[in-house]
């Protein structure tokens, strides 16, 4: 589904914030993206959803060549994804609805099947009652799950969230977990990026583990079982995945 | 093409909420290029008016052509075949010496001073009425009638229509000048609007551009937005203009009828008025095109 093949990406000003990554994504898995501020998993995700093209490298994303399609094509190989983003990118100007209306705008859906979807997507993560509510009136929690209703509203097939725990208290992150692991249950690929591993520790699936831009443990399959090491919030990450590993 | 005609029924729909959340702003924006408009269409109204007026006086002017002293009755008759002949020519009327110093005596009390000579001195001549007035044709009529056999001298009468049409062309550069000037005007005045709207929606255009809008999605409410503002420009415009004609034809109409002259400015045509408000809207959507295509280009993708 995805695949990075020798990726790297240079910023202007010499900055690399990814060198050499390599790793594949399969069809309804879950994968986290983990590793300190700066490391480059916002890069990855950006690479990984058509947003930015690699400097050196390929990224397919089912089977399109991200680096070598016209500028013009970006925009539908990025329609396959939803996107739930850091700083959440909620428009104040206009209640929930609209803002989860949006994507079905652009995708050029619209009247009683949009209305449809928008109340479907609202009621997954339980703002079906807000729906008429300004944004700035949303709690932070209630905030990140609009924006997850928005990146779930076209039913897209892979679904990359940006620190969607970021900010949040640990009941609230479980929650929101749980909702993405619902997504992936329903064979929706899931990717979230984390500086955060603690509140995900239940998870089994793989983990890309980044640092300085270098993906340490490329691909790491994870078993069904829990992951044992909870001490992941420390400076030192990398050390604490090593531990875990065989 | 129903999922294309709904694309741009949203656009326009947006477009019109947010007037509508506007209504100042975009009534302001409107009366600014109401004033680019009005401007050049008056100016050209009043161009037109001025024409109309001068192709009536027109019709009276007239060349006179004045023969040699000395030809005979068979030479004139073959100097009027030749001007018959002419197609520049829309009629030709005969005066002869004869009838022409009648003329003279009738209307002049010098007629004691004729009557003392013993041989009119008057030539015979033609009266020739041209099918076309402006300044290049009666000129050429005259260089090719100068030219025929007999003929002593031709004059142009009402010399004057000569330099109201050198000053009716000047009137029109004026206008052409003033308008492509007034274009600009609104070319910035339509492109800075939109740009403001642009940085207003900077989230919301940086968003959609994230999750897949084509540069055309983001483009249509903007070019939507612009053609708007020409066309309720171009209509306050017309207005505009209407109501400054109205108002000069208060004061025109009583002057004219102190000339015990009949006239009044004629309002713009339906067809004048079409094409001022497509220019009008033509502008709009070009400078919302440049104004956004500049910001796309700017954006992060």
């Amino acid at each position: 589904m995805i695949n990075f093949d020798n990726v790297s990406k240079r910023y202007p000003g010499n900055h690399e914030a990814l060198t050499n990554v390599s790793f594949k994504v399969n069809q309804g898995e879950i994968v986290y993206v983990t590793g300190h501020s700066g490391a480059g998993k916002s890069t990855l995700l950006k690479l990984m959803a058509a947003i930015e093209r690699p400097t050196t490298g390929t990224v397919l994303i089912n089977n399109q060549n991200v680096s070598k399609v016209k500028a013009a094509t970006l925009p539908y190989i990025r329609r396959q994804f939803g996107m739930v983003f850091q700083d959440h990118k909620l428009l104040y100007d206009r209640n929930c609805y609209q803002n989860v209306a949006l994507p079905l705008m652009i995708n050029g859906i619209t009247g009683s099947d949009a209305a449809k979807r928008i109340r479907a997507a609202l009621d997954k993560v339980g703002l079906l009652n807000r729906e008429k509510s300004m944004p700035i009136s949303l709690s932070g929690g209630e905030q990140q799950r609009l924006a997850i209703a928005r990146a779930v509203v076209c039913r897209p097939s892979i679904l990359i969230a940006d620190e969607p725990t970021g900010n949040l208290d640990r009941n609230y992150a479980e929650d929101i977990i749980a909702l993405f692991k619902a997504f992936q249950q329903v064979g929706v690929t899931v990717i979230i990026a984390t500086h955060d591993a603690l509140g995900n520790a239940n998870y089994a699936n793989k983990v890309l583990h980044l640092n300085q831009g270098q993906l340490l443990l490329p691909s790491t399959e994870h078993g069904n079982g829990r992951i044992e090491v909870l001490n992941i919030k420390t400076s030192n990450t990398e050390v604490s995945y090593k531990e875990v590993l065989p | 093409m129903k999922a294309w005609l709904n694309q741009h029924a949203q656009a326009l729909q947006l477009v019109l909420s947010r007037f509508k959340n506007n209504k100042l702003n975009t009534t302001l924006i409107s009366l600014a290029i109401s004033v680019s408009i009005a401007l050049p269409s008056v100016a050209y109204v009043l161009i037109d008016n001025l024409r109309a007026l001068s192709s009536q006086v027109r019709t009276d002017s007239q060349l006179s052509v004045f023969l040699k002293a000395e030809i005979d009755d068979a030479f004139v008759q073959n100097i009027k075949a030749n001007l018959v002949a002419n197609n520049g020519i829309k009629a030709v009327q005969f005066i002869s010496k004869a009838q022409a110093l009648k003329a003279l005596l009738a209307d002049s009390n010098a007629d004691l001073a004729f009557t003392a000579l013993d041989k009119n001195p008057l030539p015979d001549a033609f009266l020739i009425e041209p099918k076309q007035f402006d300044n290049e044709s009666i000129e050429q009529l005259k260089q090719q009638i100068s030219q025929i056999n007999g003929v002593d001298e031709v004059v142009v009468d009402g010399a004057w229509i000569k330099r109201l049409n050198y000053l009716l062309a000047l009137g029109n550069k004026i206008m052409l000048i003033l308008a492509s000037l007034l274009a600009f005007a609104l070319v910035a005045v339509i492109g800075n609007t939109i740009r403001m709207q642009i940085l207003t929606q900077r989230d919301e255009i940086e968003l959609s551009q994230l999750i897949g809008a084509t540069n055309r999605f983001i483009r249509r409410p903007f070019l939507y937005a612009g053609a708007l503002y020409g066309l309720f420009g171009g209509l306050l415009g017309l207005i505009l203009c209407a109501l400054v004609i109205y108002l000069f034809n208060q004061s025109i109409v009583p002057l004219a009828a102190e000339y015990a002259a009949n006239f009044n400015l004629h309002q713009p045509t339906f067809a004048l008025s079409l094409l001022i408000c497509i220019t009008s809207v033509l502008l709009g959507v070009l400078s919302a095109y440049l104004a956004v295509s500049k910001s796309l280009l700017k954006s992060i993708v």
